[in-house]
Parts: structure tokens; sequence; C-alpha cells
């Protein structure tokens, strides 16, 4: 499985994370491919968001909250004290389960992050607003009410929102952390689609609960369970010929 | 469009400076509060020290108060703030209950905001209206009509006689502790009727299921699990009644003699402060007073410490609710 | 035997829940028996004191017709200085305790202290602000007041951000930190403009509370007959109804009572309009 491999984008060398005297991760290794989808599945508790969590390093804001091994992105191992997570996180972007839009306009939404690390004349901030919007599908609903808050908008579009936020700082790796499980269809159908669109230019990492999902949207799956990752492998292979027993009963519905 | 040129591209921006200077900004205004408290006991301290020095421990147990020769003692006036405060409690704590019990569990839908709103309304009143109004409206009524039948009816009686028999000049201890108690209702009401809002619905149909009736409903499911949030009212009441200045001022009579009759004129700590700082001449004089200031502070430091540390320990005992 | 056991346990019952009911039915009525009669007298002796004279003489001597201006002008800029004085430090200091208060012992201790300065008697504020400042300068001033009015204002507003900030969710947080938004952005931009309604509340609320506190003020601003700057001792509604109402005389008892329900129309004004900018409960009182 190893021989077809792209490029690893992530990787993560004997991982644990602790919540306190808990440990929610048990020396995860794996590689993330460059430009394509990684899905992963499991059920809840599983440690999957946990472990999306740390490679932005965004557990750095709770207190209590902590992790043992490596995370090497791009050659260089973000977990290292001394690295700058808030650059970090400008090039690890992540979407949330529920959409999360900024107490302003639908324009300051996008443009906020934007300012935060790049200098753009009043023309080029419009165009990115725009670029973005567009990639999130979002443009034609909202084109005409740019300065209206971000509240204003339904949950599908607020999750589109902040998914052309993350977008429109350019980051090279996007997380989306069950980003359609409080969406109705329709916005999830779109969802997907613009999952499937963005790969071309981001590696993507998905964790999600709904298996038909990441089947649909994912090059890679891996199946976590109980803070291990059990398998990880090609979708197709993982959803046809799972190498592992844990794995096929979880997806033929017999875990549990 | 290349996706991956421009974050190198960009100049480095690190936030880390102005983090710090954010954080340690915040933080300086956070420990500027206890600073302002320290500040607060320190200088009213060392305000008091040439009486602390002069009279000692003496000085609480003394009801002396002689600006002639220069001897004081504080007893009347923390007596009378603690006598005040104590029937404002005694007659408030039950009223208030009693208002919570309605609005929260008999009052219909559509009374219960405009009524709830204005209790939290009357709290804002400021206090000096309180005062007046004791002072110009009721402390006549009070002399003429309540007094006579106090000092004829209460006052014969065995071992509380003494409290409720004098004069009725309507201007008192118990006039005082009456206003105090009209003032803290609102208070202690608005914070009854909040924690009691917050029982869980569920648990109240539940027992209303059962077919317990209303009393039942307040007194077994309701009180016990509010009484964190009641003795947190009950507590805020008194720092209130304790501390306040002009509802009490108008009308206790600013005497410093000691009696046991509740009828006739006292003191407290605020309105002996009132009424004497500004005009006090000689050292020892202020200085008794600020060491006055001081005990007022110290007890509200206690009741409400107190009353933290109990709510502290019954929210443990209980384990988390929340 | 048994069901007339079970009878009178019945009737016993319904007897304490119909006292009981009764009671606190009486209880409300006491209450609004007193601050209804309050109120009325209020209005009895305020409305016919109520003229445009108020608000354009300056407070007379007695025996001589006049108004309050000097008093609510002072009332005003006092008020208005506490308040720019005591909000800045309530709302960094309670930005601390909300945004980086998880870890370390002065988040809880500051919360603790705070408690006691929220309910620590007024006249206590104004003893302080005399020891401390009106015996350094060597006279009575406006400033005096305001300082000590801003002592009051503080532990509200700390409450207030506090308590707000902590409504404010998580995930919004999480969103801002994973666009590599520094903390000082985030809470500057994002998590205190979420909650400005209800910190803009509490400082009302704040204001409303000092506009009608005279025990502050009896050491530090004290009062004045006249116009004077926040320098001198300064005039203002509550020294002014305290000194008036408690005068021999006839006219400016009346005067006391027209700036009684002058302040308690403000103070009420200013708690309605607190209450329309957050329709929540206002917390932090």
């Amino acid at each position: 499985m190893t021989k077809n491999l792209p490029t690893a984008k992530i990787v993560v060398r004997d991982l644990n994370f602790f919540y306190g005297e808990i440990q929610a991760l048990k020396n995860i290794t794996m590689d993330i491919p460059e430009f394509h989808v990684t899905a992963f599945i499991g059920p809840s508790g599983c440690g999957k968001s946990t472990l999306i969590r740390t490679f932005n390093k965004i557990y750095k804001i709770y207190p209590h909250q902590r992790t043992a091994g490596q995370i090497i992105l791009d050659g260089v191992d973000i977990l290292q004290e001394d690295s700058d997570h808030n650059r970090l996180r400008a090039k690890v972007g992540m979407v949330f389960q529920q959409p999360t839009p900024f107490p302003m306009s639908i324009y300051n939404n996008i443009a906020f992050g934007v300012k935060l690390y790049e200098k753009l004349s009043r023309s080029g901030m419009d165009e990115r607003v725009e670029w973005a919007l567009n990639k999130a599908a979002l443009w034609d609903e909202v084109k005409d009410v740019l300065h209206r808050s971000g509240y204003s908008l339904s949950g599908g579009q607020q999750q589109r929102l902040c998914i052309a936020r993350a977008i429109a700082v350019k980051p090279e790796v996007l997380l989306l952390d069950e980003p359609a499980s409080a969406l109705d269809p329709i916005s999830t159908a779109r969802i997907e689609n613009l999952v499937i669109e963005l790969k071309k230019d981001y590696t993507i990492v998905i964790v999600t609960l709904n298996m038909q999902q990441a089947a649909r949207v994912s090059d890679y799956t891996a199946y976590m369970y109980l803070g291990e990752l059990i398998e990880f492998a090609p979708t197709e292979l993982i959803f046809t010929r799972p190498s592992r027993k844990e794995t096929e009963d979880y997806i033929t519905g017999k875990f549990g | 469009m290349v996706v991956r040129s421009r974050i190198s591209g960009s100049p480095p921006r690190t936030y880390s400076m102005a983090d710090l200077v954010f954080k340690n900004i915040t933080r300086f205004f956070a420990f500027l509060v206890l600073l302002l408290m320290a500040a607060i006991i320190v200088s009213l301290f060392i305000g008091a020290l040439p009486a602390i020095r002069k009279f000692g421990f003496g000085f609480i147990g003394n009801a002396a108060w002689n600006p002639v020769t220069n001897v004081f003692g504080g007893l009347v006036p923390i007596v009378g703030t603690l006598v005040t405060s104590a029937i404002a409690l005694l007659i408030g704590v039950p009223v208030s209950f009693g208002i919570a019990m309605f609005l929260t569990e008999m009052c219909p839908a559509r009374l219960r905001r405009v009524l709830g709103t204005t209790i939290e309304l009357l709290a804002g009143i400021p206090s000096i209206i309180y005062g007046m109004w004791g002072l110009f409206v009721f402390a006549p009524v009070f002399s003429q009509h309540a007094e006579p039948w106090i000092d004829s009816h209460l006052g014969r009686l065995p071992l509380i006689g003494p409290l409720f028999s004098g004069p009725p000049i309507g201007i008192g201890v118990l006039t005082a502790g009456l206003i105090l108690s009209i003032m803290v209702i609102p208070f202690i009401a608005a914070v009854m009727r909040d924690v009691f809002e917050v029982v869980p619905p569920l648990l109240k149909e539940s027992a209303y299921g059962l077919g317990a009736t209303t009393w039942e409903v307040v007194r077994y499911i309701v009180l016990p699990y509010a009484k964190v949030g009641v003795v947190g009212g009950i507590m805020l009441g008194l720092g209130r009644a304790i501390g306040e200045t002009m509802a009490v001022t108008f009308v206790i009579g600013n005497s410093h003699r000691l009696h046991s009759s509740l009828l006739l004129p006292g003191n407290s700590i605020a309105s002996t402060l009132a009424n004497e700082f500004t005009e006090a001449v000689g050292r020892i004089y202020t200085s008794s007073l600020i060491e006055l200031g001081l005990f007022l502070f110290i007890i509200t430091f206690i009741v409400l410490a107190l009353a933290k540390l109990l709510l502290i320990r019954l929210s443990r005992l209980e384990g988390h609710r929340s | 035997m048994r069901t007339t056991d079970f009878i009178s346990v019945q009737s016993r019952r319904r007897s304490v829940n119909f006292l009981s009911q009764a009671a606190a039915t009486f209880t409300v009525c006491f209450g609004l028996f007193w601050l209804g009669w309050i109120l009325l007298t209020l209005l009895q002796y305020g409305l016919p004191g109520m003229s445009l004279k108020l608000f354009t003489e300056l407070t007379p001597p007695p025996g001589s017709p006049g108004g309050l201006i000097n008093a609510i002008a002072g009332t005003f800029f006092m008020v208005m200085l506490a308040t720019l004085i005591g909000t800045p430090i309530g709302i960094l200091a309670g930005t601390y305790m909300a945004e980086y208060g998880q870890t370390g012992w002065l988040s809880p201790v500051t919360g603790f202290v705070n408690d006691i300065l929220l309910s620590a008697p007024s006249i206590v504020l104004g003893l302080f602000v005399y020891e401390i400042y009106v015996v350094s300068v060597g006279h009575f001033s406006g400033i005096a007041g305001s300082f000590a009015l801003g002592l009051l204002v503080i532990p509200v507003v700390v409450r207030t951000t506090e308590n707000m900030l902590r409504m404010v969710p998580n995930r919004l947080r999480e969103a801002a930190a994973a666009l590599g938004t520094p903390q000082w952005k985030m809470i500057t931009m994002i998590t205190l403009k979420a909650s400005r309604a209800g910190i803009i509340t509490g400082v009302l609320l704040a204001v409303a509370r000092i506009s009608g506190e005279t025990a502050p003020l009896l050491f530090t601003s004290l009062n004045n007959m006249f116009w004077s700057n926040l320098n001198q001792p300064t005039a203002n509604l509550p020294m002014m109804i305290f000194d008036y109402a408690m005068s021999p005389y006839k006219d400016w008892h009346h005067l006391a009572w027209a700036g009684a329900l002058l302040i308690t129309l403000a103070v009420l004004g200013l708690n309605i309009l607190a209450r329309s900018f957050f329709k929540q409960k206002p917390l932090g009182r």
C-alpha cells in the first residue's frame, strides 16, 4: 500500500495526546498525503477530532492539554515549543462542526483572517473576498449583502462562509471537523462537492461520522478506535477489502 | 492559480510581542482590583491608627462618645448597625421569600413579567429617597399610629418588653430597621426569584404530577434545589443593609446613647460617619470615625466571605449540578 | 380508622397549602404597598416643584426661588468622569479573568475580592478617597467625588465583562485561533465584540447606580451652591437633596423633593435603557 503513495504533507510519528491525566491518542504514526483528501472515521470519542486538532495545535488554547511525539509539516516539527502556532495556523486552516461566523459583516468575516498576514490594497481585498466566496460556492447568494452580519445567513450558508474564510488566507492544509454534521442534505452535498473541488490546491483532512461521506469524498481513509489508529489505506480498499477485522465490523455495521 | 507561494512571499509577521503586552496590560488591571482592596484596608488602618493606639481593644466595648473629653468608643454605632440590619433581615427575608414564591409558582404568566420587572426596577431607586420618605412621611405616621400601640402592648410583654417601650417620637432604631427592610426587599426578592426560576421545570412537574401542593413543591423541591442561591441573596441583602448610609441617617436619630429600647434614637456606623465626619475636629475624633469605617468594612468583608465560603462548601457537598 | 387519618392528613395538607399561598400573596401586597407609597409620595411632593426653572437657575439661598442647574450639571460631569475612569479598568480586569484566568491564582482571587468590592459599603469608599486624595491635595473636589464613584463602577463592570465573555462559546475562540489570530486580536475584535451588548448593559447599570449615590460624595465632592470646576467642591443632586432635606426651610424641602423625583426618574430611565440593550437578565448586580 505504500508503493504508490504521493508525497507526505504531514508526517505523524508516535503521537500521544493527553487531556490532563486521560490519554486520548496512543502512538499514532501515519503520513497524510499532499493534494488528496484524507478521511478519518470511527465511533464518537475515538480520538479522530483530537488528532486533527493537533495538526494546527488548536488544543494549545486550553490548559492541561498536551502532546508527546512528532508532527512534521514540510520537514519541520510543529510540536516544538518554539514554533509560532499563529503562523502554523495561517498555513493549516480549519473548519468546525458548527458554523462560527464572527460578529461582523460577511465581507469582514473573510477579510479578517487575510489582514492578519497580508497587506492587500482595497481592490486586492475585494478580489480576494470574491475569490474565496466563489470557491466556497457562496458568492452568488451573498454578493449583494456583503455588509450584512454573518449571523444573518442560514446554517448552510454560514458553514460555507466559514469555509470561504478558511480558504481566503490560502492555507496549504485544510482541516474539516465534521463540517456537514449540522447541515441539511442539500448543503451537505454542496460542501462535499466543494471538498472534491478544493483538493486540487489543498491537502484536505476531514473527520466524519458518516461513512458514505468518507467514501464519496476521500482518497484515503483512516479508521480509529479508542485513541488508536486501526487501519489507514486508500479509501476503496478500506471500504471493499479492509485488512483488519475491527474495520470491517465497523464499516459493515456489526460494531457495538 | 498557484497556491503555495504566497505565504512565504508575505513578510513574516509575529504577534507574540503584542500578545505579551496585551496579556500583561489586562493582568495589571486585574491586579489593580486586588491592589485597590489592599489600599482601602491599609489606608483605613493608617487613618485609624491614632485611635487604635489610644483606645486599644476597649474601643469596641465602650459606649462613650465624647468630643469634648476626646473619649470615643464604637459600641453604640456597631450595635446600631447590627440591630438595624437584623431587623431588616427579619422582615425582609420572609417577605422576599413570599414574593419569590408568588412570582415563580402562583402568578399568572403575564403578571409575572410586569411584577418581576417592577421589583428589579425598585431595587435601583436611590437610597436617599427611602431616607427622605422615612423622615418626612413614615416617621410622623409611625409615631402617631403605631408607636403608642407598640409601647402599650409589646412594651408590656415580659423579656422583650424593654425593647418596645418608649416615647413615640417616630425616629429611632426600629424606624431605621423598618426602612432598611423595605429597601432590601426588592434586592433579596429579585435574587430569590432568579434562583427559583432555574429549578428545572421537569423536577417541579414531576412533583406536581405526584399530587404535591404548591407549598410542598416550594418547600421540598424548589427550596432545597435553590438554597445556595437563597443564602447568597440573603447575604447580599445583609451586605446592603449593613453598609447602607442614607436610608438610615435620616431616621435613626443620631444619638450616642445606648438604650435598651428600639423606639429611641441611636446610631449606626454609616450614619455616624455621615453626620460627623466632615465636622469632626482633632486627630483623635477623626481617627475614631475612620476606625468605625474600618470596622464597617471588616464586618461586610466577614459577611460576604462567609457567604462565599458557605456557597463553595454547599456546592462541594452536593457535587456538581451543572 | 385509616380513612379518617387519610382525610385529616389531606385536609391538613390542603390548609397548609392554602395558608402558605395566602401568606405569599400577602407578602406581595405588603411589598408593593410600601414601594407604592414611596413612589406616590415622590410624585405628590416632587411634581409641584417640576418646572423649567430647575434646569435654568442656580440653587438658591433659603427664602428665594431658584433651580438645580448647578447640581444637575455637577452630577452629570462627575458621573461621566467616574464612568470614564471605571469602565476601562473594569473591562480590562474582567477580560483578564475570563480570557487568561483559566490557570493561576490571580483570576479566582480577583473574582473573590471583586465580589466584596461590589457589596462594599459605598461610604467606606468615600472615606478611602478622602484619606488618599482629599487629604493630600488639601481640599474637597468633584474629581475626588468622581474617584469615589469610579470605585463603584469598577466591580460592576468587571463582573459583567467576565460573565459576558464567559458566555461567548469557545468555538468562536477556536475558529479565530484556527485562522492564526493572535490572542489579543481575537479578544479585542471578536470575543469582546460578541459581548458588547452585555457589557454596555453593565456599564449603564453602573451609571444608574452611581447617579443616585450620596454616601461616597459626603467626604469627597461635598456640595456647592454655585458653579464650580471639578477641582473645587462640586454641586451635585444627591448631596443637594441631602442638605436641603435636612435643613429647616420649607422651600428647600420642596426643591429637595423635586430633585429626588428627578434623580429617581433618571435612574429608572437608565435601568430601562440598560434592559432594552440586553433582553436577557442583566448580570453583575
